[in-house]
């Protein structure tokens, strides 16, 4: 499919879940399980994807053209044929871009805040 | 997708391997974290999909199941009665071992009557078939309880009572062998040897305040105080759920002294007997010893027991006899209703399921897979059947307590009625099962459709299979509405006849009140009478009130001591011996009550205590004793009180229809009140404005006689009359509400078979109309298809209602089961319904564009 840029606004803001998943393809495919190993692991245990759900998701950002299954696999000894592997598209990676922007703004007004240094004070 | 699948099991798996290692409680919780991502998010998209098509249309969706849910419900309600009184076991210990004990004498076509207190204390000596024998009795009795008196049934009931019935009380205890030795009748003047004691009901004692210390204390009744030792369940309503409170009663101490020479009587047999059969005694077997037994008897006192034997009956099935038939009548008809509402939908749905074909052969086209598809139909189907499910048990909840308000009293153990978890789960399996035939069935069909064809413009593709059977459902519908509406006629008709016949006497104008004056404070005969002269001659003042008399038992009245006596006239001796109803009334009864004395005089004044016996008979005793000669000073003898006695016969009287407008007369002998002065009278005025306007002066004075003595039950004759055929109303309103569910069934299936018929057909229809038919001819051909259905439907329906009216004989009165006005009648309200169904149908196929015909 020809990339033409779309409006990657509408998309925006992303479910957490869906951020998460994004940001564990950022670096290169991976598969169902490695991506609930990471979010785990990133999040300290806080965000726990479910298979069912996870698969659902994954589908879901598949038709919105954010990440594609993956032909690139690991080194045969590592991989597993019953594994799917998926990876960021470059649709993908411009909302991702955009959802982190948009967060960063947010941050910024954040630290800006008197209440909040107070809050920290 | 089926990669996705086995990636799942896989992720899961491992998973759960790592919860393995991190312990028992890990692995738990993660095997439940599984599922639950399994079911419901797994299922998620179906069940998302299928909101989105029930908010896309939640008319049709929501309409079907509120239909549904209606169907449902109406059944329910229905079910809630059936299952209280057939289905669900009696509330006792091991109910099966008891039964209804009559005595039977096939002979004299007397099957079912009570039994004798002789008798009973033979059978309780040498019965070898029985666990316990209880013989019971209900009389009326005032409770005292702050402001004046309430009547209120007690029941008198022999040693073995909770030894047959076999319940525990909720609070206390229940009698004990001591409390039952020498216990007099409850309203006899007779002291009990022991401490009165009683058990009272569930409903008594929460009316008395529900306190739980009431144990203990006593309650005022029949002018004597009683200990309360204990309060029964609620659901424990013996003889019925009218027995406000249970005494113990020593029958032999009844039956004592000059009055009883042979001791318990042998030949008044009035008492219900209750058994318990020995564990592995079957019914047949227990009736065989106790003929044996009655036999026995029988050769013993010939003169009394001749020809008498005993009959057994499961108490379960006595308890329902009176209405198993008419109970499993209505619910028959309720279920077939259901079914052909259940056809409808179908019949709603099949037509729906068509105008999906094509979105579900797109998807199909577009390489949906078929199971896709499918679950996505269950979905629906198990959302629609949630829906309905709810509306069902909000509708049931409601309805059965509607029901129970306006239903008659009389349907047995009406008082265990009530929403419990069997009837929600009827519910709830009905709502499923019909969501499964109205809606499932048909969208699965509707799953199958071959894509080519659906795919083609407006092809309706299961019509043919299905057209006939739908045309057929149809048919059937109408068929039962019109079954239905003739019902309803009848019974309407029926009604308007009860309320016109002439029940003998003058109903209007007539106040009725109840005095049951205290047993311990009018003890004589004489003091009695002196109390009731005085109240009548009291009532006798009081403004718009013409004239007074008293009762022992009043027509169309169901309070009042209801008994018959064996007489014979004098000059045919006792072979001739037979029964005739005695009443006891005070001088000018007849006159206050408009019954006309066709001979003779009615009572005067003179028929005092030792004025010589006299009685007054009405024309059906009249002609069966004397044909038609003059019976005016002829004596019969009445075995009454003190045994066979000549008593002079003064006055003949017109028949009446005592128990109610479809009764016939029965031989009555009345009796003035002087010479056989009864404590319970119903006092009649005859007034000369609306009785009601008068009552509360009325009851009044009565009091200003003597203020302890209850006067209550005030009413009018008009008021009791139409009490007597408040079961007609019911099965009246009951069988029209029927029939017109009926008919909005029959008119809901001809409006649907149209409708589709004509989305069916409009390219031919639109051709028609192109090639110069008018509109106004389409929509007739329309109207006209539908009166096909009409005529056939109707036709079979009118069949069926004279086949049927047969077996409804014994509930119409005045009216043929043929009544040509209402055949006709039910006819044209078919008539006008269908085609009022057929006209929006026919209207659309008239606004078809001609233009249609031209697209390929």
């Amino acid at each position: 499919m020809p990339d033409k840029p779309r409006d990657v606004g509408l998309l925006l803001p992303l479910k957490p879940k869906v951020l998460h998943i994004l940001l564990a393809v950022a670096d290169g495919p991976r598969h169902g399980y490695s991506i609930m190993q990471e979010v785990l692991e990133r999040t300290d245990g806080q965000v726990r994807l479910w298979p069912a759900a996870l698969y659902g998701l994954l589908r879901e950002l598949e038709k919105a053209d954010l990440i594609l299954e993956s032909d690139k696999r690991p080194a045969a000894a590592e991989d597993d044929e019953r594994r799917r592997y998926f990876a960021l598209t470059l649709h993908g990676k411009r909302v991702l871009d955009a959802e982190v922007r948009r967060l960063e703004a947010i941050v910024h007004h954040a630290r800006a805040s008197r209440a909040l240094r107070k809050v920290r004070a | 997708m089926t990669s996705d699948r086995r990636a799942i099991r896989e992720d899961g798996k491992r998973m759960l391997a790592d919860a393995r290692a991190r312990g028992r409680v890990h692995l738990v919780m993660t095997w439940f974290a599984l599922l639950w991502d399994l079911v419901f998010v797994g299922a998620r998209h179906d069940l998302a999909q299928a909101l989105r098509s029930v908010v896309r249309a939640p008319a049709v969706t929501l309409g079907i199941s509120l239909l549904l849910g209606l169907g449902v419900a109406a059944t329910t309600t229905l079910f809630a009665f059936v299952d209280a009184a057939l289905l669900r076991p009696l509330p006792y210990d091991e109910p099966d071992r008891l039964v209804m004990m009559f005595e039977s004498n096939v002979s004299q076509d007397r099957l079912r009557e009570g039994a004798s207190p002789g008798n009973i204390l033979d059978w309780l000596d040498r019965n070898d078939a029985f666990d316990a024998i209880t013989a019971m009795m209900t009389v009326s009795a005032t409770l005292r309880a702050g402001d004046g008196g309430t009547p209120v049934a007690g029941v008198h009931v022999t040693r073995g009572f909770f030894d047959v019935y076999r319940r525990q009380p909720l609070l206390g205890r229940t009698f004990d062998a001591r409390e039952f030795e020498g216990a007099a009748s409850i309203t006899s003047r007779q002291a009990s040897s022991g401490e009165p004691v009683i058990v009272l009901s569930h409903h008594l004692w929460q009316s008395l305040g529900a306190d739980p210390h009431l144990v203990g204390r006593t309650v005022s009744v029949e002018g004597r105080e009683w200990s309360v030792i204990g309060v029964m369940p609620e659901d424990f309503a013996v003889p019925d759920a009218k027995a406000a409170f249970w005494a113990p009663w020593d029958m032999q101490t009844s039956y004592r002294g000059p009055r009883f020479p042979q001791g318990s009587p042998r030949d008044a047999r009035f008492l219900r007997v209750v058994g318990r059969m020995k564990t592995g005694m079957s019914i047949e077997g227990a009736e065989a010893r106790m003929q044996t037994l009655a036999s026995g008897i029988a050769t013993e006192h010939p003169e009394t027991n001749a020809g008498w034997g005993v009959r057994l009956v499961p108490l379960a099935d006595e308890i329902a006899r009176t209405s198993r038939l008419e109970l499993l009548l209505v619910f028959a008809a309720m279920f077939c209703l259901l079914l052909l509402l259940c056809a409808n939908v179908a019949s709603l749905a099949i037509a729906r399921g068509v105008a999906r074909a094509r979105e579900i052969a797109i998807r199909l086209a577009l390489g949906a897979r078929g199971t896709r598809v499918t679950r996505q139909l269950i979905a629906e189907s198990v959302l629609s059947a949630i829906v309905t499910i709810v509306i069902a048990l909000l509708l049931t909840t409601w309805w059965v307590n509607a029901a129970l308000s306006i239903a008659p009293d009389g349907i047995p153990r009406m008082h265990e009625v009530a929403m419990n978890a069997r009837v929600a789960t009827f519910a709830a399996v009905l709502a499923l099962l019909v969501t499964a035939i109205g809606n499932a069935v048909p969208t699965f069909r509707a799953s199958r459709t071959p894509i080519a064809g659906a795919l083609k413009d407006g092809v309706a593709v299961s019509a043919s299979t299905s057209g006939r059977l739908r045309g057929g459902l149809v048919v059937a519908e109408i068929a039962a509405a019109v079954m239905l509406l003739v019902g309803a006629g009848l019974l309407a008709r029926t009604f308007a006849e009860l309320r016109r016949v002439d029940v003998g006497f003058e109903t209007s104008n007539l106040l009725v009140l109840r005095i049951t004056p205290d047993a311990a404070r009018y003890r004589t005969g004489a003091q009695t009478s002196d109390y009731y002269r005085r109240v009548l001659t009291s009532l006798r003042e009081v403004p718009a009130i013409e004239s007074v008399a008293a009762v022992t038992s009043l027509p169309m009245s169901t309070i009042g001591s209801e008994f018959t006596r064996p007489y014979w006239p004098e000059h045919a001796g006792p072979e001739r011996k037979t029964d005739a109803s005695i009443r006891m009334a005070t001088p000018g009864y007849f006159g206050t009550l408009g019954l006309p004395v066709i001979a003779g005089r009615e009572f005067s004044d003179g028929d005092e205590a030792d004025a010589p016996r006299v009685v007054v008979i009405n024309q059906k005793l009249a002609s069966s004793a004397w044909g038609n000669e003059n019976p005016i000073g002829r004596n019969l003898i009445l075995d009454y009180q003190r045994g066979p006695y000549p008593y002079q016969v003064v006055g003949v009287v017109r028949d009446d229809r005592h128990d109610g407008p479809r009764s016939e007369p029965v031989p009555e002998i009345f009796i003035p009140h002087a010479q056989n002065p009864y404590l319970v009278l119903n006092v009649i005025a005859r007034t000369t404005m609306d009785p009601m306007a008068v009552a509360q002066a009325a009851r009044a004075s009565a009091l200003g006689v003597d203020p302890d003595q209850p006067v209550h039950s005030v009413t009018t004759m008009e008021q009791l009359l139409g009490d007597a055929v408040q079961l007609d109303r019911f099965a009246m309103l009951l069988i029209t509400l029927f029939a017109v569910g009926g008919l909005m069934t029959a008119a809901g299936g001809v409006y649907a078979l149209l409708a589709y018929t004509v989305v069916q057909r409009r390219r031919e229809i639109a051709l028609r109309m192109a090639l110069g038919a008018s509109p106004r001819r389409i929509a007739g051909s329309i109207v006209m298809e539908s009166l096909a259905f009409a005529v056939a439907g109707g036709t079979i329906g009118m069949i069926g209602a004279a086949a049927g009216s047969r077996f409804a004989r014994t509930l119409l009165f005045g009216v043929a089961p043929q009544d040509p006005a209402t055949l006709v009648t039910a006819a044209v309200v078919l008539f006008l319904v269908v085609v009022a169904a057929s006209w929006l149908p026919a209207r659309r196929a008239a606004l078809i564009d001609p233009g249609h015909a031209m697209r390929i």
